[in-house]
Parts: structure tokens; C-alpha cells; sequence
């Protein structure tokens, strides 16, 4: 072996030794995050079974995450209805001259999935970024610590309201995108193709259960959590000040995007084997 | 009485406490001075149990904090008021709930008198009628003695000051000084204070003791530390750059 081969094969052991050492950090990190989000997680549910809810933040925090964000909501699934309608609409039309199923396709896509998955990125850019920066915020100026100070746990204080707050107004808004984005295809398939809005909600409901809105709304249940305890654990390991905040941020809605989009697929997986489809 | 025994913290490879021993007497004002980065806030703040030590014990009227239930810290905590550097107010509260905060969760006072302790803590730092402004509509002072009142409205036994006269004008210091006089003297608090201010230490302090090097370096009154042959606390009192503390004197410019 030549001198330069020696010096390149060197190089390249330390780095793959770096990147061990990056993605070691990166799964400690992870890891460390996991045991802290649970440890919130059990401390959040025994105060709340506990009974102890603060009643009027969480009603604040309940118009902060629902009504607030309603706008929004109808505005992107009202859209959505729209472009779902027009796709399924021109397909089919290419396919058969004429447009059929959109409805039904319009209502079930949205029910079962654009519905809850839309719903909760938005909400999760909005909501968690807004939890995970006024948290983060109170810790790098020490109001977290005050709080303990002042006999408070800010475990109680922070993310109780916040919690249940999520946990029951993302599923409410989630049944407001669905109505909306079916109200919204149905604006498109009667205006553009001239189908009877009879029609239309024929082919919504009929093959719709019980069992398609249960689907949807265990999703919006599930991804409610993962917005919350992501943006709060977030928010509570916050370092660093304006910047820390910033990076807090970011990573929060990151962080609960993909895990949003990565656990819809095995809740999904899971449901359907349950027959809850 | 609060004791603190052989306390270590460190930080990452930073050995920020090694080996901290206080004893803090019931109804005494003990003033901790030592150079920025010393480790006087992280010491205060293992001492209300903010800051978990790596290793030693800290005891509140002989209840270890560091390893006793969360129930007992919660017990420790409500004796114990923190003014904090920073202020650290509320800022989605005003003033006024602020203040009230502590009276809320730590006292059975009614909504009057509640309001009435307010308004005298308010007095006492020297302020009115700003009840109802946000944090950010004060200045860093008036941040600072809001924080103060907040600390003492539930009349704790004991108070720990983290710098409460930095960045306060001569005369509110004095009056901030003379506040921290009259809780010892009609209140028996018992107070830790940390500080820059010699003139103030001299003023308050039963005690004055020195944090280098995350030790406790010198122990006196404030007329044994006016006469001391330690040579860490002759440079800090005469506030020198020459001496055993170091300090970079050519400001980076050594390197070059
Ligand atoms: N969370 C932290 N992580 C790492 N180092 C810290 C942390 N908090 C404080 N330190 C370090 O501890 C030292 C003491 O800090 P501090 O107690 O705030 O000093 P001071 O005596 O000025 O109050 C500083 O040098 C600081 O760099
Ligand atoms: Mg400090």
C-alpha cells in the first residue's frame, strides 16, 4: 500500500468514527427526549386524575387551540375538497366521459385520512410551535423556575391546559375539515360538472359507517398527543436563550410532523387489522 | 437553619461547585460575594432545590432537600422566597398577579387581603400604582423590585437574594438595603445574599463569605473581611484586577 492510501484509509476510519459518534449523540439525545416526554406524560395524567385541572386556562387554552384555529381549518379544507373533487372528477371523466365516484372518493380520502393527517400539521404549526416557544421562553428566563419557587408545579400550570386542550379540540376541528372538505367538493362537482347535489351525497354516504368516522377520529385523538407532549417536552428542555427558543421551535414542529406522518402509517396499519376502517 | 454540606456540581468537564460547606443561622443575613461565574446563582439555586447536586446534602431545618420526597421539597419550598437576577416575572400576569401568585398558592389569605399585601409589598420596594402593567412595560429596576416584592409577599422565614441591587440607582439600592434590614429586624427572616455591592455587603451582612474556585475561600464579619490578610478577598473588596484572581488584562490581546 502506498503512503497516500495508508493517510486516505486513516481518514476515513476516524470519520466513520465521527459519524458513530454523531449518530450515537443523536440516538442518546432521542432517547433521553423519549424518557423525558414520558415522565411528563405520567406526571400531566395523575394531576389530571388527580383533579387537578386548571379550569380557566384550560378553557383560554381550549379557544386558543380550537377557535383560533378554525379559520384556517376552513380555509385549507375547504380547498382541499375542492382539488380532491376536481382530480377524482377529471380522472373519471377520462376514463368513463363522464364524472362518478366523487363523492365517494372525496368523502372517504377526507374522512379517513386528509381529514385528521391536515388537520393535525396544521395545528401542529401553529399550536405546538406557539406552546413549545411560550414555554421555552419561561425557561431560558427562568420563569420555570419561579414557578417552583412559588410552590407551583409547572408540570400542572403549563401542561395540563395545554394537553387536554389538544386532546379534545383537534378531533372537533378534525370533523370540522371533513364537513367543510366535503361541503367544498361538492361546491366543485355541482358547479363545474352541473351533478345534482343529491348525487353528490348519495355517493358520499353510501358507503360510509360508523366505523370510517371512528377511524378518523382515533387518528386525531392520537396525533392531538404527539403535537402536545412533543411541543411541550420541547419547550421544557429549552437551553441556550432567543436562540435555544428559536431551535426549540423549529424542532418541535418538525419533530411532531414526522412523527405525524410516519405513525399515521402504522395507525393506520393497525386499524385496518382491527377491522375499524 | 439551612446547611450545606461538601455540595459538588459540575457542568459538562466544568467543575462549577467542588465541595461547598454554609451554615446559615436562624435570623442572620449572610452576604455571598465572589467574582461573575463564580457559581453564586447555581449555589443558591441547589439550595432551593432547583439544581440537584452531583454529590453532598443540603438541609432546611433538617430536612434534606437533595434526597427527601417531593412532598418535603414542596414543604421546603414554600419557607423559602427567591428574588431571582433576572427578575424572572410572569409576563402573560401584570404586576399585581405576579405578586399575588405566591399568596394564591401558599397562603389561605382571602381575595382582600390578598389585595391589601400586594399593594403594601409594592410600597415597601417603592413602588405605586402599577398594578396593572405588564413585565414589559417596566424597566429593569423596577422588574427587579417587583420580583423582590413578589419573593417576600408570603412572608417566608427565609430569603435568598441573587444580586438584588445590580443594576438599581444609589438610592434604591439603599432603600432596597434597608428593606432587607427591616425583614431581619421585624420579620426575624433569615437571609442569603448574593452580591457585587461591598457597600452594601458591609451594610447588611452578619456574615460575609467568599465563593472561588467553587469553594468557600474566607468566613467573617463584615469588619473582619474590612481587615483580612486573604489576599482573594483584599482584591475583590478593593475591586483590583491585580491580584490572585485571574483575569485576562490584556483583554485576548496576548494571543496575538
Ligand atoms: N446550565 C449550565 N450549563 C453549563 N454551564 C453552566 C450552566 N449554568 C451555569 N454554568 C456555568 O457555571 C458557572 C457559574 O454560573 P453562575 O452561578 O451563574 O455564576 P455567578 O457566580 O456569576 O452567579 C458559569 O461559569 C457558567 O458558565
Ligand atoms: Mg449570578
Amino acid at each position: 500500500m502506498t503512503k497516500k492510501n495508508i493517510i486516505q484509509s486513516i481518514q476515513l476510519r476516524l470519520f466513520s468514527r465521527k459519524m458513530d459518534k454523531v449518530f450515537f449523540g443523536k440516538l442518546v439525545s432521542f432517547l433521553e427526549g423519549l424518557g423525558q416526554a414520558t415522565i411528563m406524560i405520567a406526571e400531566t395524567i395523575v394531576c389530571i386524575f388527580r383533579g387537578h385541572i386548571p379550569i380557566k386556562s384550560t378553557v383560554s387554552q381550549m379557544v386558543e387551540v380550537g377557535w383560533r384555529s378554525t379559520p384556517i381549518i376552513i380555509l385549507a379544507s375547504f380547498f382541499t375538497g375542492m382539488v380532491l373533487a376536481l382530480q377524482v372528477g377529471s380522472a373519471t371523466t377520462n376514463l368513463f366521459n363522464e364524472p362518478v365516484y366523487v363523492g365517494t372518493v372525496t368523502g372517504f380520502s377526507l374522512v379517513i385520512e386528509l381529514g385528521p393527517v391536515l388537520t393535525a400539521i396544521v395545528v401542529a404549526g401553529r399550536v405546538g410551535a406557539a406552546i413549545t416557544a411560550q414555554i421555552g421562553t419561561m425557561k431560558v428566563t427562568e420563569q420555570i423556575d419561579a414557578l417552583y419557587t412559588l410552590g407551583t408545579n409547572p408540570i400542572k400550570f403549563l401542561a395540563v391546559s395545554r394537553f387536554l386542550a389538544c386532546f379534545f379540540m383537534l378531533p372537533i376541528l378534525t370533523v370540522i375539515a371533513n364537513i367543510i372538505g366535503i361541503y367544498g367538493g361538492m361546491f366543485l362537482t355541482t358547479s363545474l360538472w352541473d351533478v345534482p347535489s343529491s348525487i353528490y351525497w348519495s355517493e358520499v354516504l353510501d358507503f360510509m359507517t360508523v366505523r370510517t368516522f371512528i377511524h378518523g377520529f382515533i387518528k386525531s385523538f392520537f396525533f392531538a398527543l404527539i403535537i402536545v407532549i412533543v411541543a411541550c417536552q420541547k419547550g421544557f428542555n429549552t437551553k441556550n436563550g432567543a436562540e435555544g427558543v428559536g431551535r426549540a421551535t423549529t424542532s418541535s414542529v418538525m419533530s411532531s410532523m414526522v412523527f405525524i406522518l410516519i405513525s399515521d402509517y402504522f395507525l393506520t396499519s393497525l386499524l385496518v387489522a382491527l377491522k375499524i376502517k | 437553619m439551612i446547611k450545606v454540606e461538601n455540595v459538588h456540581k459540575q457542568f459538562g468537564a466544568k467543575n462549577v461547585l467542588c465541595g461547598v460547606d454554609l451554615e446559615v443561622r436562624d435570623g442572620e443575613t449572610l452576604v455571598i460575594i465572589g467574582a461573575s461565574g463564580a457559581g453564586k446563582s447555581i449555589l443558591l439555586k441547589t439550595i432551593v432545590g432547583l439544581i440537584k447536586p452531583d454529590m453532598g446534602s443540603v438541609k432546611i431545618d433538617d430536612v434534606d432537600i437533595t434526597k427527601c420526597s417531593s412532598l418535603d421539597l414542596h414543604k421546603a419550598q414554600k419557607k423559602i422566597g427567591y428574588v431571582f437576577q433576572e427578575a424572572a416575572l410572569f409576563d402573560s400576569f401584570n404586576v399585581f398577579e405576579n405578586v399575588a401568585f405566591g399568596l394564591k398558592n401558599l397562603t389561605s389569605l382571602n381575595e382582600k387581603e390578598i389585595n391589601q399585601r400586594v399593594v403594601q409589598c409594592l410600597a415597601m420596594v417603592g413602588l405605586e400604582k402599577i398594578e396593572h402593567l405588564k413585565p414589559s412595560e417596566l424597566s429593569g429596576g423596577m422588574k427587579k423590585r417587583v420580583g423582590l416584592a413578589r419573593a417576600v409577599a408570603y412572608q417566608p422565614r427565609y430569603v435568598l437574594y441573587d444580586e438584588p441591587t445590580a443594576g438599581l440607582d444609589p438610592i434604591m439600592s439603599d432603600i432596597i438595603n434597608n428593606l432587607m434590614i427591616n425583614l431581619r429586624k421585624y420579620l426575624q427572616v433569615t437571609s442569603i445574599v448574593v452580591t457585587h455591592d461591598i457597600k452594601s455587603a458591609y451594610k447588611i451582612a452578619d456574615r460575609i463569605t467568599m465563593l472561588c474556585k467553587g469553594e468557600m475561600i474566607f468566613n467573617g464579619t463584615p469588619e473582619e473581611t474590612k481587615h483580612t490578610k486573604n489576599e482573594y478577598v483584599r482584591q475583590f473588596v478593593e475591586g483590583s484586577s491585580c491580584g490572585p484572581i485571574n483575569v485576562d488584562k490584556t483583554f485576548g490581546m496576548g494571543r496575538i
